[in-house]
């Protein structure tokens, strides 16, 4: 049990840079930092705060090298543990599921590691866990990813594994029997949690018919028909090097990393064009709001929502800087007004969902039943007042401090590292944007903060979506305009909501 | 593997006049500090009727001391650090991590609000509604949450880590003004407490701090031990348990041993043997050969008191749990009869060694860790043993336990039984 409510659980499939900062920040530099020595005990409080500690931050040394097959390897020399982590990342990910595949990124990647051309799944497993280590897949929206983590001992046999499972997999029949029963039981057990229905809903009801509004596990009925075909051909679509990148970090030389990585993905010729761009997700209009019906749940879970930024836009760095004052950390508005003040909630959040194309912003936050209506009245009056007024100077100083200072932990391990860089790469942003970042944190102004919160946070036009006992919060809900109905197994249908009221 | 793969981290400790204990783990490639403050109180400390009291003592904390009312969390995030805390059966942890330049306004204000708590009707109020929401949150609306919540009802009858670390509903609400004052006054005492100071940050400097800043706190009687009268269990029982959900679920705990016990190293080998991966025995065979499973889980908490070894199951759909209750139970006797083979043992440490270095990956982490070890285990050198410890399990040590262990007397099942609320 602990005092603050942990953001990242409720948003652990999106990227965010409300709750969980997705830009990282390179540490490695120790000196610099000095105390502010001998203030008396009483006068601590009353010092102004000690503002960004931007020290020069350098990232280590990072080797670049493009082989022939188009695939970019990063190989970075990092001895703190004896550890290797590595990251694959291609461009092609869950909104690249074909029109009734829904899933099919998902589940490609499950079976990654169910069966090569020189392992079964059950040798893999073994394999890679004797060895203490791990080997994921999973697919994101916009691109599909392979990462693990050995020993740095067992160096070659974890890239010999690695590289088997990316570049080999078989897609027998009866694992892909298990992988989409699996998958199924998983949808029907998300409905248990409704934190997890309102991600889900928020963002079918939000995108529409838009990819980014698709789970990412696919529907019950998409999974239905998944078929070996359907597999393969994502795969051979989406993993191909060109376009690719690889980052290696890890307790071995460069020349070990380098020709460890070389050898077991030089080889690698399979092409393809790369993905189309997707179209623009549309704004909503108007305010409407969606109840989605959990009648025997004791809270009430709370989205409100609008189309946001993409990842690489020139915003992002202050969008970043602007939620948090919004909804990040526990000195927000958002966890002042709905948890200090009232008592309301135990959490209470806002955040960017970037991605290639425009992704969303969302405020969030859930109460009990009884108190559906005041929490998102109290909800809509802080995102209207933030739209309209903006930030103070205190805001603003108090959101660029906790950004910049807890920025060096965010690269404090090597896998944060690994997946900081490849994603940088896989957006086509400079790796300087790493040493960047806390001086553009600096620079952000309450313009900056004024414009990006009119522009973005939701007053009038706003999607909002409730999960909770639609008999008891109905009548709450009335005082905010016509209520869509729906049901957890519903809302991410092809057809939206199944009725209105 | 252990300290000759220099994997024991540099560690100094002292104890302040009053009784502080203070560990200083210096690691200047980041230039931040963890500060992780451990007060041996937890929910074991409580007795019926304010079950709860120290989390909702954890959430009071953070309205700061008699000098920092009401401006703790504005302090931490204006000077970069991020702060929080949690509290568990055994013990309670307040937590920043911070650029060392902050250093030492953090510690005036850890000092200030064990010195003399802030506490006021309306902040006791205030956290209680927030504290409400949490457990609706976590119990109340999840499952999971209740069937685990159950599940040590269920096994301990007189064991104060019967009742859930977040209090019964009811005792939320019976908790008074007195009652944390109380509290306070008896567990939030320098000689209760362990400070962990890890990061850009060396030993002689961390220990004049801290006595700068904690040195004249003054300290407290001990408080009385706790006494765990858990009776021995003879016999397995068996409780149905209905509430909405999509799935059944099944939930098995049987009658362990306190983190300190010698055969403690042995469990964690079986637990890993039996849960730990997709190879591992129990995935191998309700997940994958058998099919009845979406999954399970096996878990052993290391504990002050006697814990519990414990295995986690949720059903697929048209799957009967009785079926998968005696799966599992074929299972654990077939590894009390022949124990695991020598491959299988060997994983389970490579396993193990490997998650012992992966939790030093963050300053934090090591902070958190120093603390619980000095906490729990008395010591926080018990943590550089572990390795070597495991290392000394052999495939009779592991079969011995599961047979004395995994045994029927001593079981406790939770059927979770899913049902629709009526519409």
């Amino acid at each position: 049990m602990s005092r603050h409510f942990i953001c990242g659980a409720l948003l652990s499939l999106m990227v965010t840079i409300g709750c969980q900062p997705v830009i990282l920040h390179p540490p490695r530099d120790g000196a610099g930092a000095v105390d502010t020595g001998g203030a008396a005990l009483g006068d601590l409080l009353g010092l102004p705060p000690l503002g960004a500690t931007a020290a020069a931050f350098t990232l280590p040394p990072v080797v670049e090298r493009r082989l022939d097959n188009g695939l970019t390897l990063l190989i970075v020399e990092e001895h703190t543990l004896p550890l290797v982590v590595f990251s694959l990342v291609m461009p092609g990910g869950s909104a690249f599921d074909p029109p009734g595949q829904g899933g099919v990124a998902t589940i490609t990647a499950d079976l990654l590691r169910k069966g090569t051309r020189s392992r079964s799944a059950e040798e893999l497993a073994r394999e890679i866990e004797f060895l203490g280590g791990s080997l994921a897949a999973g697919a994101g929206a916009d691109f599909s990813n392979v990462s693990g983590e050995f020993l740095s001992k067992d160096l070659s046999r974890g890239f010999e594994l690695f590289a088997n499972v990316a570049l080999h997999p078989t897609f027998p029949e009866d694992e892909l029997r298990r992988a989409r029963e699996l998958m199924l039981a998983a949808i029907i057990r998300s409905r248990e949690d409704p934190a997890a229905i309102a991600g889900r809903c928020f963002g079918a009801f939000l995108y529409g018919d838009h990819p980014y509004g698709r789970p990412a596990s696919g529907t019950e009925a998409s999974l239905a028909t998944l078929d070996r075909d359907a597999v393969q051909s994502f795969y051979q679509r989406h993993y191909v090097p060109d376009g690719a990148v690889l980052v290696v970090i890890g307790d071995a030389t460069v020349e070990q990393l380098s020709s460890a990585a070389e050898g077991a993905f030089g080889g690698w010729s399979s092409r393809a064009g790369s993905p189309p761009l997707l179209p623009l997700p549309v704004r909503v209009s108007g305010r409407r709001m969606l109840v989605v019906d959990k009648p025997d749940a004791t809270q009430a879970h709370i989205r409100i929502g609008n189309v946001g930024i993409a990842r690489t836009d020139p915003d992002y760095v202050p969008a970043g800087v602007t939620t948090t004052i919004l909804g990040g950390g526990f000195g927000s508005r958002l966890v002042e007004e709905l948890r200090v003040k009232r008592s309301l909630t135990y959490g209470a959040w806002s955040g960017f969902n970037v991605h290639r194309m425009p992704g969303d912003f969302r405020a969030g936050t859930f109460t009990k039943v009884e108190t559906t209506g005041e929490a998102l009245g109290v909800a809509l009056d802080v995102l209207t007042g933030f739209a309209n007024g903006g930030a103070t100077v205190e805001e603003l100083a108090r959101a660029k401090s906790l950004r910049t200072g807890q920025h060096p932990r965010q690269l404090e391990t090597q896998g944060a590292l690994a997946a900081s860089i490849a994603s940088l790469f896989a957006y086509g942003l400079p790796r300087s944007d790493i040493e960047a970042y806390p001086g553009r944190v600096m620079g952000v102004t309450l313009e900056d903060v004024r414009r990006i919160a009119a522009t973005y946070v939701p007053t009038e036009d706003a999607a909002i979506v409730i999960v909770g006992p639609a008999d008891t919060i109905a009548a709450q809900l009335a005082e905010f305009g016509p209520i869509e109905l729906t049901t957890p197994d519903q809302c991410a249908q092809p057809g939206g909501p199944s009725a209105v009221r | 593997m252990s300290a000759d793969a220099g994997l024991e981290i540099p560690v100094e400790r002292s104890k302040l006049g009053n009784g502080l204990t203070v560990l200083v783990h210096e690691d200047d490639s980041l230039p931040l500090v963890s500060l992780y403050l451990f007060f041996r109180a937890g929910s074991r400390n409580e007795r019926p009727g304010i079950t709860g009291i120290s989390h909702l003592f954890e959430h009071m904390m953070f309205n700061g001391g008699a000098h920092s009312a009401g401006k703790f969390d504005e302090v931490i995030e204006g000077n970069g650090g991020s702060t929080n805390g949690y509290t568990t059966r055994d013990f309670t942890v307040y937590l920043e991590s911070f650029p060392v330049a902050a250093l030492e306004r953090v510690l005036w204000l850890e000092a200030d609000r064990m010195r003399a708590l802030a506490i006021t009707p309306e902040n006791l109020e205030q956290e209680r509604g927030i504290v409400k929401e949490e457990r609706r949150l976590r119990l109340d609306d999840s499952p999971d949450g209740k069937v685990y919540e159950e599940l040590y009802l269920g096994a301990f009858a007189a064991s104060t880590y019967r009742w859930p670390v977040i209090g019964f509903m009811a005792d939320i609400n019976n908790i008074s003004l007195a009652d944390a004052q109380s509290y306070f006054q008896t567990y939030y005492a320098p000689n209760n407490a362990t400070l962990v100071l890890a990061g850009a940050i060396d030993a002689e400097r961390g220990f004049a701090l801290a006595e700068r800043y904690f040195g004249d706190i003054p300290s407290q009687t001990p408080p009385l031990p706790v006494v765990n009268a858990e009776p021995r269990q003879r016999g397995s029982k068996h409780i149905r348990y209905a509430m909405p959900a999509e799935l059944p679920a099944l939930a098995m705990a049987f009658h362990a041993v306190p983190a300190t016990h010698p055969d403690r190293p042995a469990l964690d080998v079986l637990q890993t043997v039996l849960g730990d991966g997709e190879s591992s025995r129990l995935h191998r065979s309700v997940v994958r050969e058998h099919e009845l499973a979406a999954g399970v889980s096996v878990s052993f908490q290391w504990g002050i008191d006697s814990e519990l070894f414990w295995i986690y199951s949720k059903l697929r759909p048209g799957r009967s749990a009785p079926a998968l209750e005696s799966l599992l139970l074929r299972e654990l006797a077939r590894l009390g009869e022949t124990g695991p083979d020598e491959h299988e043992l060997r994983k389970a440490k490579n396993i193990l060694q490997a998650d012992y270095i992966r939790s030093l990956k963050r300053v934090a982490g090591r902070a958190n860790r120093l603390g619980f070890y000095e906490t729990v285990h008395g010591d926080y050198r018990a943590m550089f043993r572990e390795v070597d410890l495991w290392e000394a399990v052999t495939i009779a040590d592991v079969t011995r336990v599961a047979r004395t262990y995994l045994v029927d007397d001593t079981r406790t099942t939770i059927e979770l039984v899913p049902i629709r609320s009526a519409r």
